[in-house]
């Protein structure tokens, strides 16, 4: 698969300093499209950690894979300018010239893990072997990085009885391990619970006062907060090299149709500047020396993604109860995945799971609509044990968007994709039509109707996934890490079909990492943890700093509002309009 | 379905202590005499490959995987048997058609061919673990892109299978019926296949992007974490099977041509 690079910079200067990556007017373009994917320069120096964000498809992959010595060796394209690696030119170099200078991680665990070893360990060795590291040294730099990514009790298991987010950290390990001077990770924390992003954040930081040369793309406030400096991507060109509390601010944000980090914004509305942006401490400090009591206008927060959207309902069946009792679930082998869980979801409801990685939330929502049954206990909708009836039945009541979209999509187009649960229904033509016509408005498609899913970003296909479970009008919609890769537009709209879904008298029930879109969107919050139930109620009540302690002891952190209204004395301030509203009545 | 595992049933029988090469080269050697050796000596190979599996406690297992094969077989029995070009010992006749001795024994011999092939890879896959298969291949010198081959073949089938059920789960909860009548299940397959296909693509790239990460191939002289033993015996078998491979050709040669 080896690319046909094209440069145009000529060689590599021989006296290019080590330990650092370095792109200097660099461009490239994939094969069959006319548009630059990217063209920037930048280096990053040994002990150096830099941030890049900015919205989806903006080319922070590209360069990634480019910085990564990807781009053009493993994945075609021409690139002109130069892109020095640890001292080697990598537009001209070869696999062997670039191995052991450079790692790359990146978001999904399927490209990263070799998929032939039995145990963690065995995988955590691949890496080793092929750079010849002596077999005697091999166990020891594997317990080091197990360690680090808090993942020793994983050693033993087989990756692929993991769940996504443990994998994940195993992925993250499979570079580490390798021990090479230049780190380039592309998103990877978005599949992991926030203990774990917060945990990559602070270890990043290490890496780089180790010497590394560190360069991570991602939309997680928590990382990019621990950055040196932060790059700011849009259509492939950089608008912004600048410490992260300037490149995440609203100078930057705004133009590009993005929202701040809350913390960020917080810090800009106390008047702190850039440097302390991400300094929670300073941020509750100042706000508490401001009176917002005096201040008539309060900041425009609104974005154009908050929009308010309407799902009119077309299918006449009520909707229905949900209950599930005393569930216990094992895979074939394996430990209990759960145990013992009971819950229910009343007619209309909207309900947030989360938890760490590994809890038992994808086990747990697969019960709902029949595709694991329990080993013990019973689902009940509208009070009738679904045990015996088939899964394509249960459809037509719980409709299950997965993680991964392309275990979905198969037709050629995006309407025909979405238009495939309707006809399964065996809705007549004009219902259908309607309802594949509004689940395509309200995920925000039309302008990619007639284009096929797999031309579309991930991130649009999981949209285009979740617009076809839509368009069967669910009575009972159940999301699985919706917003996984989604940028903050993206975001928005997901919360913005939540919204009206519910305003639609129709249950919504999501499994999430993102604290921030459960207390904004959701009116319960279930968190799970090792397989059981450990807390249920209103986002307020659940995610607060003073329950902190139960969080913590399954992976999650109070969202942003909550930590710095807690310092300021407030409680129930799970969101930012919560936490403005709380400040404005003191 | 572990992809890493496939079919690898965890064991400690005296096949599964044998190195993956042995057991390598010794399908090959049996495919080879299969195809290569008279008809007549087909049941002896058959009872060997019954005899191999039975002493690893897997032929019952062995015996139940020949269901995927069966309507394979069935199906070159009868074809053979009734329509066999230019035969002219008619055993029976059925109506139009006619059942003759030559082609009763093409279709027993081809048949048989196969069941030897199909029987010894199944005992063969359910006593190696693809990765030492791979590790033993590299040790040997072959070269890692084409032991990776040798791996990506032998995990392909259980791979598939893995995507499949995770296809078929997705596109049920989209009310996708897949049961009931032959239609129901034909129409079913087109949302089931399309995605597997496109899957698979997509698995080639993830394969690629994994094993250049890990920097796969990079450099002469990879070390192995995981011991591979070889023992003298095996040592010993290995020139066995490869004395038995010159007399397999050495018939093959000199045998008139039937």
């Amino acid at each position: 698969m080896t690319g046909q690079a094209v440069s145009e910079a000529g060689r590599a200067e021989p006296q290019a300093a080590a330990g650092r990556v370095a792109l200097d007017g660099v461009s490239v373009r994939y094969p069959g499209r006319n548009a630059v994917a990217l063209e920037v320069s930048l280096a990053v120096e040994a002990g150096e950690l830099v941030g890049v964000a900015g919205r989806t498809g903006a080319g922070k992959s590209t360069l990634a894979l480019t910085a990564g010595g990807f781009v053009p060796r493993v994945v075609h394209a021409r690139v002109g300018g130069s892109v020095t690696i640890d001292g080697v030119d990598a537009l001209t170099a070869t696999q062997s010239a670039l191995a052991g200078r450079v790692g790359i991680v990146f978001s999904t665990p399927a490209n990263q893990l070799s998929a032939s070893k039995l145990t963690v360990r065995e995988e955590l060795a691949f890496g080793l072997e092929n750079l010849t590291v002596p077999r005697s040294e091999m166990d020891g730099r594997i317990d080091e990085v197990l360690d680090r990514l808090a993942i020793a009790h994983l050693a033993d298991r087989d990756p692929f009885a993991l769940s996504g987010g443990e994998q994940q950290r195993v992925a993250i390990a499979s570079i580490l391990v390798m021990g090479t001077s230049v780190l380039v990770l592309d998103e990877p924390v978005a599949q992991l619970d926030p203990a774990g992003s917060r945990g990559v954040a602070s270890l990043l930081r290490q890496l780089a006062g180790e010497g590394h040369a560190v360069l991570c793309t991602e939309h997680d406030p928590d990382v990019l907060a621990a950055t040196d400096r932060c790059l700011v991507l849009n259509s492939g060109r950089s608008v912004a090299l600048d410490l992260p509390g300037t490149a995440l601010g609203s100078a930057v944000q705004r133009p590009l149709g993005l929202r701040p980090p809350t913390l960020v914004e917080l810090a800009e509305l106390a008047g702190l500047p850039p440097r302390q942006a991400f300094d929670e401490e300073a941020v509750a400090a100042e706000l508490a020396r401001h009176d917002f009591r005096r201040q008539i206008e309060m900041p425009a927060l609104g974005m154009p993604g908050d929009e308010m959207l309407d799902w009119m309902p077309i299918r006449s069946e009520p909707t229905p109860h949900l209950l599930v009792s005393d569930l216990v679930h094992r895979y074939a082998g394996g430990p209990e995945v759960l145990r013992g869980v009971t819950m229910t979801a009343r007619p209309g409801e909207t309900i947030a799971i989360v938890g760490q990685n590994g809890s038992g939330k994808t086990t747990l929502v697969k019960h709902f609509d029949g595709l694991l049954r329990p080993d013990s206990g019973s689902v009940e909708i509208d009070g009738r044990d679904i045990a015996a009836v088939p899964v394509g039945s249960i459809a037509r009541t719980v409709g299950l968007v997965f993680q991964n979209p392309d275990d979905q999509l198969f037709n050629r187009s995006v309407e025909r994709e979405v238009a495939f649960g309707p006809h399964n229904l065996g809705l007549d033509g004009g219902r259908a039509r309607d309802l594949v016509d509004r689940a395509i408005e309200l995920a925000g498609l039309m302008s990619v109707r007639t284009t096929n899913p797999y031309d579309l970003g991930l991130s649009t296909r999981k949209l285009v996934a979740l617009a076809s479970v839509l368009a069967m009008e669910p009575g009972i919609l159940i999301l699985d890490e919706p917003t996984t890769g989604q940028d903050g537009p993206g975001v928005a709209r997901v919360g913005a079909i939540v919204d009206a879904y519910r305003r639609a008298g129709r249950t919504v029930v999501a499994i999430t990492h993102d604290m921030e879109f459960a207390a904004e969107h959701f009116e319960r919050v279930v968190v799970m943890r090792e397989g059981a139930i450990i807390a249920d109620g209103a986002p307020a009540d659940v995610l607060s700093a003073d329950r902190s302690a139960l969080l913590a002891s399954t992976g999650l952190v109070p969202p942003v509002a909550a930590r710095v209204g807690a310092r300021l004395g407030l409680s129930r301030t799970p969101t930012m309009a919560a936490l403005l509203e709380a400040l404005s009545r003191r | 379905m572990s992809a890493a595992a496939g079919y690898y049933r965890p064991g400690h029988s005296w096949l599964h202590a044998r190195n993956p090469l042995t057991k390598l080269l010794a399908l090959l050697w049996l495919v080879l005499a299969a195809f290569l050796l008279p008809g007549l000596a087909l049941p002896v190979l058959v009872g060997l490959v019954a005899v191999i599996a039975g002493s690893a406690g897997l032929l019952q297992a062995t015996i139940r995987s020949l269901r995927i094969p069966a309507l394979l077989f069935a199906s070159i029995l009868l074809v053979n048997a009734f329509l066999y070009p230019g035969a002219h010992d008619f055993l029976a006749r059925l109506g139009p058609l006619a059942v003759t001795r030559e082609g009763v024994t093409f279709g027993l011999v081809s048949a048989g061919r196969l069941l030897v092939a199909f029987s010894a890879s199944i005992v063969f896959l359910f006593t190696t673990l693809a990765d030492d298969l791979l590790e033993a291949l590299v040790e040997r010198g072959i070269g890692h892109r084409i032991a990776f081959l040798v791996l990506s073949a032998v995990q392909m089938v259980p791979r598939l299978q893995g995507r499949a059920a995770a296809i078929l789960e997705a596109q049920q909860a989209r009310g996708l019926q897949t049961g009931g009548s032959i239609v129901s299940r034909t129409r079913a397959l087109v949302p089931l296949a399309a995605p597997i296909v496109l899957g698979s693509l997509i698995d080639v790239r993830e394969r690629t992007f994994a094993l250049e990460a890990r920097a796969f191939g990079a450099k002469p002289g990879r070390t192995a974490y995981r011991q591979v033993p070889d023992p003298a015996v095996d040592r010993l078998l290995r020139w066995l099977i490869l004395a038995a491979g010159v007399a397999v050709l050495a018939v093959a040669v000199t045998r008139p041509l039937a």
